[in-house]
């Protein structure tokens, strides 16, 4: 029994040699334990990314130097998963001291997001831009741009193998694209401890930062790109 | 016997595009509660979440063929989810048309997980779990929140943790196992 869970774990994780991955359909098709198992391994894996859910607009701290958000847009994304729960709503920054939040956040969140504005921005959104946060978030080796040098501005490549860049405080892994999203000003998004910074740069492409870095720091990287 | 992690997911889905029901069943257990829990922050109802659920897979069913792979098969599953999750923030009436006609006449059948292992979703089992994996022995926590936490596949586990690929399949699944057992036993009455 142990055996053919343990081969259920591993195609649960992809990981499973593609001759056995029939054998192991079939059991699970005929055994409903086998079945309630996968759901909890799911559940599981849900249970750890919850840890980085974002379910409390408190939590976000406004960094001192507010003028780096005159032109930026927050957007306050809950997160479930490396697996994702993403972009329910997107708040102009301008508009975010009215939105009184000292009240309780789940009130906030499920108002906001019946809200004409919330309806019309993710009316409005960009599914390609939700799908290109989907892929910071889940795929690993979606952030993969290693090549650019950002000693100029402080930041170090990782030793081969190890994608991002890191200056021993700040550390954040980048990608540039060659299409903009239609984006005419920074965007970004929390996820955990982690921020998703996407920013226009020259040339009609945007530069895309995942990691622990602060916004001024994402705006100094992509000014030293640009 | 190392892939890159999810690789199995293109081959359940070519199966999938063949008909192949219980490919899609393990998909659709794989991703069932993602899908649940990202509608429930939309939805904020049980009940709707979980329909809107179902009418998630029953559309990645009918659909499945149009999938090409230029995304990871879980944000192609969450766009058809967000999509559907729109319809519901913009239509008042949506409660008075459900989506059960819809089931019915699909083409397979969508199961619903009758509020057993969702119900864990809802309250302080998340938190619980959590804290029942930092209780595991350090060798079966590592390979664990490595692949669950971080996404590393096996082969990356492996070069970081320094052990057979083999092993990390066997930590990563005992370490399952034990929180499998520590659900069953401390917060489901339902086995």
């Amino acid at each position: 029994m142990s055996d053919i869970k343990e081969r259920l774990s591993a195609l649960y994780d992809g990981e499973l040699d593609s001759n056995d991955i029939d054998s192991v359909l079939e059991e699970l098709e005929a055994d409903n334990n086998l079945q309630k198992t996968l759901s909890l391994y799911s559940l599981i894996g849900l249970s750890l990314a919850n840890e980085n859910k974002v379910t409390d607009i408190n939590d976000f701290k406004i960094e001192k130097n507010k003028n780096i958000f005159t032109n930026i847009w927050f957007s306050n994304t809950l997160t479930a998963a490396a697996s994702i729960i993403l972009t329910l709503f997107v708040v102009n920054y301008a508009d975010f001291s009215r939105m009184s939040i000292s009240v309780d956040s789940t009130n906030k969140i499920a108002s906001a997001v019946s809200s004409r504005e919330a309806k019309e921005i993710i009316s409005n959104s960009d599914e390609y831009l939700v799908d290109h946060i989907m892929s910071v978030i889940n795929d690993p080796s979606f952030m993969n741009s290693n090549t650019i040098d950002l000693k100029n501005v402080g930041y170090a490549a990782g030793r081969a193998g190890n994608v991002g860049y890191s200056n021993g405080n700040e550390k954040f892994q980048l990608r540039i694209e060659n299409k903009n999203f239609g984006l005419k000003k920074i965007r970004y998004w929390k996820h955990g401890n982690k921020m998703i910074y996407i920013v226009p740069i020259s040339n009609g492409r945007v530069v895309t930062l995942y990691g622990n870095l602060s916004a001024s720091s994402a705006i100094e990287i992509a000014n030293s790109i640009n | 016997m190392s892939k890159s992690s999810n690789n199995n997911d293109s081959e359940l889905i070519e199966k999938v595009k063949n008909g192949n029901e219980g490919a899609f069943n393990f998909l659709m257990n794989k991703y069932y509660p993602r899908v649940y829990a990202s509608l429930f922050s939309f939805t904020k109802s049980k009940e709707d979440s979980e329909d809107l659920t179902q009418q998630t897979f029953l559309k990645v069913w009918q659909q499945i063929s149009t999938f090409r792979g230029d995304s990871a098969f879980f944000t192609w599953v969450y766009r058809i989810a967000i999509n559907l999750a729109k319809n519901y923030v913009a239509s008042s009436s949506y409660k008075k048309q459900r989506m059960n006609t819809s089931i019915e006449d699909g083409e397979i059948e969508i199961r619903s997980y009758e509020g057993s292992e969702l119900s864990l979703i809802h309250d302080e089992s998340m938190k619980d779990i959590r804290n029942f994996i930092n209780t595991l022995p350090e060798s079966l926590k590592t390979a664990f929140t490595l692949r669950e936490h971080d996404g590393l596949s096996y082969e990356e586990i492996s070069k970081i943790t320094e052990t057979p690929i083999g092993t990390v399949r066997s930590r990563i699944f005992r370490a399952r196992e034990a929180v499998v057992d520590f659900i069953n036993k401390e917060l489901t009455s339902y086995e």
